[in-house]
């Protein structure tokens, strides 16, 4: 798969350089079903996830220039896509703190026979702590990358993950009871 | 020693440990119960892996590629900006030095074999009125709007088609036809741009509903 991808990417980038039709859709077709799938897991709405598959692309097809085969396109297209999700949420005045989930979570804790699923579970977490696990655990950034593009420290993205799998462990009834 | 924290496994998932995780490993290799948190974390993450990937609901590839054309035209015609107005500006001074009759846009035919000085005024009506579009459809921001997909389509294929004669625009600058063909050629191809950019505006404004494309 992963070659196949190599493969055409190095066909079509030529065509796409020149902003040609056919070689820019065969780009969004092979990377709009993941560009969308991170963007979906960041941003808090369906709506928000499609503006951000498309500011991505059109970032894609405008600077495709400056790609210059340093690893892999879909890593290039990966990261503008994950700063544009990111952008969103800032421009949204995302929930920073977690007196949402702090409010809603003791009525939890006190049913232990609901177990959510984990999409139910990661879909609950507050904004930034959803992108720092899906940026780390899922798409394979560093903390520090991930501090990068948040333009927060390192401290702050990796207590941000041990906060996110503590709240995930407790809501998926994974905790051990004494 | 405690049972390892959160911050603790997950440090000590990550390479290049710190010498101060020494303790944290040691203990993990002892103790049953962090063992089975350590194993908990890392199956969650392959859960968490293994998601499904959300699917987009829309084709947005039209109304993307409308964009980029949008943006290139006008890229294109910052960078050729500076031409654009000495050409202007030259074909201005031609009318002021040898006045002309009323502006006849007549076919490309026609204008080829109208004398220099009526060419020069259709061209210059053509190029003025090309610039009234290009601020009508500025004013307007397309990009900002929310447009459905066929309105995208269409006006993707009319940035494309801009995008064409643009070029051919900077040829006929290129190539130094003779002076009395490149300027017939250029006004058939301004003639054929302020159209283009007509039904673009048109397009916009309609939705395309009404544009019987």
């Amino acid at each position: 798969m992963d070659s196949i991808r190599l493969a055409q990417d190095a066909a079509i980038l030529p065509l796409a350089r020149q902003g040609d039709p056919v070689a820019q859709e065969a780009l969004y077709r092979a990377y709009s079903p993941q560009v969308y799938g991170l963007a979906r897991r960041i941003c808090r709405t369906r709506e928000d996830a499609e503006d951000v598959m498309q500011e991505t692309f059109f970032e894609v097809f405008r600077s495709i220039d400056k790609f210059r085969g340093e690893g892999s396109l879909w890593g290039w297209v990966k990261t503008i896509a994950a700063s544009k999700a990111l952008m969103r949420l800032r421009r949204n005045k995302y929930r920073d703190t977690d007196e949402l989930v702090d409010d809603v979570a003791p009525q939890r804790r006190e049913d232990t026979a609901l177990r959510m699923d984990l999409e139910a579970a990661l879909e609950r977490l507050p904004e930034v702590s959803r992108a720092v696990v899906w940026l780390h655990d899922v798409e394979g950034y560093t903390h520090d990358e991930i501090a990068q593009m948040m333009d927060r420290t390192v401290s702050f993205s990796k207590s941000q993950l041990a906060r996110a799998h503590a709240r995930l462990r407790r809501w998926l009834g994974e905790e051990v009871v004494a | 020693m405690n049972h390892l924290t959160m911050d603790q496994l997950l440090e000590l998932r990550e390479p290049g440990r710190e010498p101060g995780l020494e303790t944290a490993r040691t203990h993990l290799e002892i103790c049953l119960e962090c063992q089975a948190e350590a194993d908990r974390l890392a199956q969650r993450m392959a859960r968490l892996r293994a998601l499904p990937v959300p699917r987009p609901g829309r084709d947005k590839f039209p109304a993307i590629r409308a964009r980029y054309l949008a943006d290139r035209r006008r890229t294109q015609l910052r960078w050729a900006g500076l031409g654009g107005l000495a050409l202007a500006a030259s074909v201005t001074l031609a009318v002021v030095l040898r006045p002309a009759a009323g502006i006849d846009t007549g076919t490309p035919t026609q204008v080829a074999q109208q004398a220099p000085e009526q060419s020069d005024s259709v061209l210059q009506a053509m190029i003025s009125r090309s610039q009234q579009l290009e601020a009508a459809l500025n004013a307007y921001d397309p990009d900002s709007r929310v447009i459905d997909g066929r309105t995208a389509a269409i006006a993707a294929r009319l940035e494309d088609q801009l995008s064409t004669i643009d070029r051919q625009l900077e040829m006929t600058e290129a190539l130094g036809r003779r002076a009395d063909n490149r300027q017939a050629a250029q006004v058939r191809l301004w003639r054929e741009r302020v159209g283009l950019l007509d039904a673009l505006v048109d397009v916009h404004l309609t939705r395309a509903s009404y544009a019987g494309m």
